[in-house]
């Protein structure tokens, strides 16, 4: 360190440095990413190899989800999909579109704009670090963690039986995707001002990217190629097998890449082109109550939930005639969506609310680990320090979330309702709907009472919540699918509520959830009026 | 004095895990006064004022703030008191004004007329976002709520550690206006200067416990002032005198160049001394507070200290 060295090697230096710290900050969340994606696309494969396993049901499948119009702009339009590796990508198709970018954008956004926002970038450039290099050296972590992904992407597929090249030209298609969007994400990062703004506008962008390629695919148009999406879906890894469709993807991360790092090299640390404006300068009355800040503070995250339910509920509301007629022809779909016997349209419904009762419940862990943000923050301490009571700031932000729940619930609920009503044409589904959608509360809450538990007793510990709420989502979209047995899938609360509209609610078991649901919340409000604040 | 006391706490011991936070902890602080509250990192300050605020439990001892129980009673006493954390943490995407307006929501009121001249004093923009703030402007935002809120009590932990030299003038000002209103405040700092300039009492407090506590010029008279004197001739019985240490002394120039350090008591005779030697020039410099502080903490902690602090930082988090 003390010696000084020559020009060529402290180039290195820098880079090499950076890349140390870089990879110690995205270690863990790097490692989380692969595996769970890995495991993902595995465990479909998985369960696709064995429930498709003569060319007969893949064929029947392949004529199923191409009857209409409305699946192949849900999971995007498979050339080839009359083979194993088809059927994998369309299964796969929906969680891909998204988890990908996400990957590559939270990667790029977490080693630059967040480390610039904090002040810890400064600490760095002031060292011997040049200004590119920070984001350089995420973006070169970003891709050696999507590449990483990628490879385990293709071990899977060919375990599963898929053909080599079909598995390596799909996976490297997947890993190009992730790669646009890591470079978009670093672009981001030069032109807002925080890591809030650098999401926000990437999602945005992959949203559109979505629309566009569902416009694209439905409409059998050239619109597809507009979106990145588009570009991944067009190297049709089992049918055509277009490698030089990978060359648009790469030239578009590289050239974003690029712009990114010269941005970085140029502008000024701490500097940004979209900068906030002012704001008010007096707190509006309803923001200064515990209950109303409490609401300003949920806002955000009961809006992206309800969002989201109402985006699943809609579309599979407004696809159910057309799921109904391909069921109705073929038995392995209905069974591959978990809906074995009885009235189509209500193990349709029940399906749909399942997913639902899955996305309430992540909104409600989620907006009780806010209770801990706020805590670690600092946040709390203050809050506390007025004529705010402990037990008053819990039970505002109790309230406020249940409320949310309900929002989420039954705003979604009544999506369904709606436009499944219109898509058959019977409006006495609503009522019906709108029952089972409640019915999953009890379960919901459950999970709500874990999460305070565990936040009334040991914040530090509430990851136990996730992985509770991780453990319910596995059992509830995989265990039946995958023949579960019967005590294992008693350990998801959903399991309990007896899927309604396709089996009775049950009635009893509600109760008993109720129950355990207002105990554990009990438990955790003793234990946060009795523990000390912080404590993270 | 116990129940005239706003604050006073006997043996109070707060322990995380197997670290002793707090340690039998005495501190009082009376009506009207500023107290200087000391102490290194990890020394407990931060730990005293949450306990005080009925945001930690103590493990033992006795804790009274306006001569209630701070645990059980926290919202009714907190009526009386406005806090700005030593960290301040605020939403990110509110404004500082709306910050204000939040904070003045949970104190026992806000003085308008106050809030819009501290606003000016402290040459804060409210429609700023805080994300947009700076480290400084944050604290300002906590500053001014604590400031023009109807409080009996200040309880600032740390509060001008981003301030820059003219912020830090304005909060010296703010201060003494309120100390004269009646205000009392207790002053948890590192800056030596802040304390000397505000504070009426003072508590040095090491390990979780109170090492020493008075008024700054209690605490002066117990230790040594620094002499540097330039005599005619050589002052007879100088380096022997009671009181006298650290004796060193040359000729220049044909006068006696001494220096020492002296107890506060013994000071008069030995300038008698100085006086028969005939006074060149004299230089006495009373013990500053660093110089206090230092004392009282044998000029440096060593490691042991320095392992417990790391650990108490951790157990606190």
């Amino acid at each position: 360190m003390s010696a000084r060295r020559l020009p060529a090697s402290d180039r290195l230096f820098g880079l090499r440095t950076m890349l140390r710290i870089v990879g110690r900050i995205q270690r863990r969340g790097a490692l989380t990413w692969v595996l769970v994606l890995g495991a993902s696309m595995i465990g479909t494969a998985a369960s696709i190899a064995a429930l498709y396993d003569t060319p007969t049901k893949i064929h029947s499948y392949a004529e199923a989800v191409t009857s209409g119009n409305a699946l192949v702009a849900i999971n995007g339009m498979v050339e080839g999909i009359d083979s194993l590796g088809g059927v994998i990508q369309d299964e796969f198709g929906f969680m891909a579109s998204f988890l990908l970018p996400l990957l590559g954008i939270r990667l790029a956004a977490r080693a630059t704009r967040l480390e610039e926002e904090s002040g810890r970038l400064e600490l760095l450039l002031g060292g011997r670090i040049a200004r590119h290099e920070p984001t350089l050296a995420a973006l070169l972590v970003a891709t050696a963690t999507i590449v990483t992904t990628g490879l385990l992407f293709v071990v899977g597929l060919v375990v599963c039986g898929v053909p080599l090249a079909g598995s390596i030209l799909y996976a490297l298609s997947l890993v190009a995707l992730a790669f646009v969007f890591a470079g978009l994400a670093a672009l981001l990062a030069q032109l807002t001002l925080h890591a809030r703004g650098v999401y926000t506008w990437s999602l945005i962008v992959l949203a559109s990217s979505y629309v566009l390629r569902g416009v694209g695919d439905a409409t059998k148009t050239w619109v597809t190629w507009l979106s990145p999406l588009g570009w991944a879906e067009k190297t049709a890894p089992f049918g055509d097998q277009r490698w030089w469709a990978l060359a648009i993807p790469l030239a578009a991360g590289l050239s974003l890449c690029g712009t990114a790092l010269l941005l970085a090299a140029r502008r000024d640390l701490g500097s940004a082109l979209v900068r906030s404006g002012a704001g008010p300068e007096r707190a509006a009355a309803r923001l200064r109550g515990p209950i109303g800040l409490a609401v300003w503070i949920h806002r955000p995250a009961i809006l992206g939930w309800l969002a989201g339910g109402v985006l699943l509920t809609g579309m599979m509301g407004a696809l159910s005639q057309q799921l109904l007629d391909a069921m109705a022809g073929n038995h392995a779909l209905a069974e591959a969506m978990g809906i074995a016997n009885g009235r189509p349209l209500d193990g349709f419904v029940a399906a749909t609310q399942l997913y639902l009762a899955v996305i309430a419940a992540g909104y409600v862990v989620q907006a009780i680990g806010t209770l801990r943000t706020e805590e670690a923050e600092g946040r709390l301490e203050t809050r506390l320090s007025g004529t705010l009571s402990r037990a008053r700031w819990l039970a505002s932000h109790t309230l406020v979330l249940l409320g949310g729940l309900m929002m989420i619930v039954l705003g979604s609920s009544l999506v369904l309702g709606l436009t499944t009503a219109l898509s058959v044409g019977d409006m006495a589904e609503l009522g019906t709907t709108l029952r089972s959608g409640l019915a999953y509360l009890p379960a919901e809450l459950v999970l709500a009472g874990l999460a305070l538990t565990v936040y009334g007793l040991r914040p530090r510990l509430f990851g136990i919540s996730w992985v509770s709420y991780a453990v319910m989502t596995f059992i509830a979209f995989l265990g039946p699918g995958l023949k579960f047995r019967q005590w294992a899938l008693d350990i998801s609360p959903t399991t309990h509520v007896g899927n309604p509209p396709a089996g009775t609610i049950q009635t009893g078991a509600l109760t008993v959830m109720t129950g355990v649901a207002v105990t554990l919340m009990v438990v955790g409000f003793t234990a946060f009026r009795r523990r000390g604040v912080p404590q993270s | 004095m116990t129940d005239t006391a706003v604050i006073h706490t006997e043996g109070l011991t707060k322990v995380f895990g197997n670290v002793r936070a707090l340690d039998r902890l005495d501190l009082t602080v009376r009506p009207g006064e500023v107290h200087g509250f000391l102490g290194p990192n990890g020394a407990g300050k931060s730990t005293t004022i949450r306990v005080l605020l009925g945001l930690m439990k103590a493990t033992s001892g006795h804790a009274e703030l306006f001569g209630g129980d701070p645990w059980r009673d926290a919202p009714r006493l907190h009526r009386r008191l406005a806090y700005v954390a030593g960290d301040v943490a605020l939403w990110p995407a509110l404004t500082g004004g709306q910050c204000l307006d939040v904070l003045g929501a949970t104190q026992g009121g806000v003085d308008e007329r106050r809030r819009t001249d501290l606003i000016e004093r402290f040459d804060l923009d409210p429609t700023k976002r805080v994300r947009d703030y700076s480290k400084g402007n944050r604290q300002k935002v906590a500053l001014i709520a604590a400031l023009a809120a109807h409080a009996d009590l200040l309880v600032l932990d740390e509060p001008t550690s981003g301030l820059d030299p003219l912020m830090e003038q304005a909060f010296q000002e703010c201060i003494r206006e309120r100390r004269e209103e009646g205000v009392t405040v207790l002053l948890s700092s590192h800056i030596m200067g802040e304390v000397e300039a505000l504070a009426d009492r003072v508590s040095i407090i090491r390990r979780g416990r109170t090492v020493t506590s008075g008024t700054l010029a209690d605490l002066r008279r117990h230790t040594r002032t620094a002499v540097r004197v330039v005599t005619v001739s050589e002052a007879v019985g100088l380096a022997d005198a009671d009181g006298v240490t650290d004796f060193q002394s040359e000729w220049i120039d044909g006068l006696k160049d001494s220096r020492f350090s002296i107890n506060s008591d013994n000071l008069d005779a030995v300038i008698g001394r100085l006086h028969a030697a005939g006074i060149h020039t004299l230089t006495v410099t009373p013990p500053s507070l660093d110089a206090l502080f230092l004392q009282n903490y044998g000029e440096t902690l060593d490691p042991d200290e320095v392992a417990a602090d790391g650990s108490l930082a951790e157990a606190a988090r």
